[in-house]
């Protein structure tokens, strides 16, 4: 499963690197950029995405926007990854077609099976 | 129940001043807020015969509202030079008979906030010996106006703090969660029981977090 990661902090990226590498038996790719996301979707497109909200350039709010309105990237699940967690911006996010909400701090040893459980309705897994 | 926005605030602040002003019978009735960069505003007004631009601002320096938020005095116009701008605002509801303002001090707490001005009156009315309904005015814009900013910081700074505090304990709970969870190999007792008692300490912090949150978004109550 490829996932990509967009993510500004470089310790959370370090963190979900690993756990999404050894647990999740993932092959990783990150961004810190919000609007390099769209180029690298382009490229090489991933399985699932898991967003930050707060990012440079391009917020992760108006990134899953852009994917749930283009043709080509609107089935790619969305999972946001966020500090910002006030009920109203959850409400938000999930408004935006995301498939879940995952808060920040997050325990990694958990991170594959919420993952999983957001997963499953439309079929994918990880970590098998 | 009605949700509670910025809107409310500023009709409730808008209708209280107009209400200040029918009390003194007077044309015109402003008050005017010191804002986060030092500048004047008007944050209510009733009686002004055309829009103020929403660019009117001026920086209380060595004017009569500067001195009434120094002093924290009722003044009287005339007995100071006006401050930039204001004079011209309120040039248009003076008349002959009635040209003096009044500016009442509008104090919190800590600080002074503001300043209410209220006319234009004779200037032979004596409203010295009326001060303690003036102050008692100001006081009404000053419990309203501290109720504005304390929802205004709880709307814009209270999630962005939460998002401050979030971020580093992501980091920290996270990479002792890998640790404790036997990610790297096994850890020694003594070291493991340190990092539990980092984990739990982490935890208890984003269990206060989210209680400060869960009060805020009950407005408080429990």
């Amino acid at each position: 499963m490829k996932v990509l990661i967009a993510e500004d902090d470089p310790d959370i990226q370090l963190i979900l690197r690993m756990v999404l590498t050894r647990m999740g038996k993932c092959d990783v790719r990150v961004t810190d950029q919000g609007e390099e996301i769209l180029k690298q979707i382009a490229l090489d497109r991933p399985d699932f995405i898991l967003l930050d909200v707060m990012l440079p350039g391009m917020s992760g709010y108006d990134i899953c926007k852009a994917l749930k309105g283009d043709a080509t990237s609107r089935d790619i699940p969305v999972i946001f990854l966020t500090a910002r967690s006030m009920p109203s911006e959850i409400k938000d996010a999930m408004a935006l077609g995301a498939l879940g909400y995952l808060s920040k701090p997050f325990d990694p040893m958990m991170l594959v099976s919420q993952i999983n459980d957001l997963l499953s309705p439309v079929g994918c897994s990880i970590g098998g | 129940m009605e949700e509670i926005s910025a809107r409310s605030f500023e009709q409730v602040l808008n209708s209280t001043v107009r209400m200040i002003r029918g009390s003194w019978s007077v044309p015109v009735c402003l008050f005017l807020q010191v804002d986060d960069g030092g500048k004047m505003r008007i944050r209510a007004s009733d009686g002004l015969p055309s829009a103020v631009p929403s660019a009117f601002g001026f920086t209380p320096t060595d004017g009569l509202a500067a001195r009434c938020l120094e002093k924290n005095e009722i003044l009287e116009s005339g007995s100071h030079p006006w401050d930039d701008g204001l004079e011209a605002l309120l040039a248009s509801v003076k008349t002959e008979k009635a040209a003096t303002f009044i500016l009442v001090p509008v104090a919190g707490q800590s600080r002074t906030l503001g300043v209410l001005v209220l006319g234009p009156v004779a200037g032979n009315q004596n409203f010295k010996n009326r001060e303690a309904e003036l102050r008692g005015a100001g006081n009404l814009c000053a419990v309203l106006s501290a109720y504005w900013r304390l929802y205004e910081w709880m709307n814009h700074f209270l999630p962005q703090i939460n998002h401050e505090l979030r971020t580093p304990l992501t980091a920290i709970q996270g990479s002792i969660g890998m640790v404790l969870g036997g990610v790297f190999g096994n850890v020694g007792s003594e070291v493991k029981a340190m990092l539990e008692m980092a984990h739990k300490g982490c935890e208890r912090t984003v269990t206060a977090i989210e209680e400060y949150i869960n009060r805020q978004n009950t407005g408080g109550t429990q």
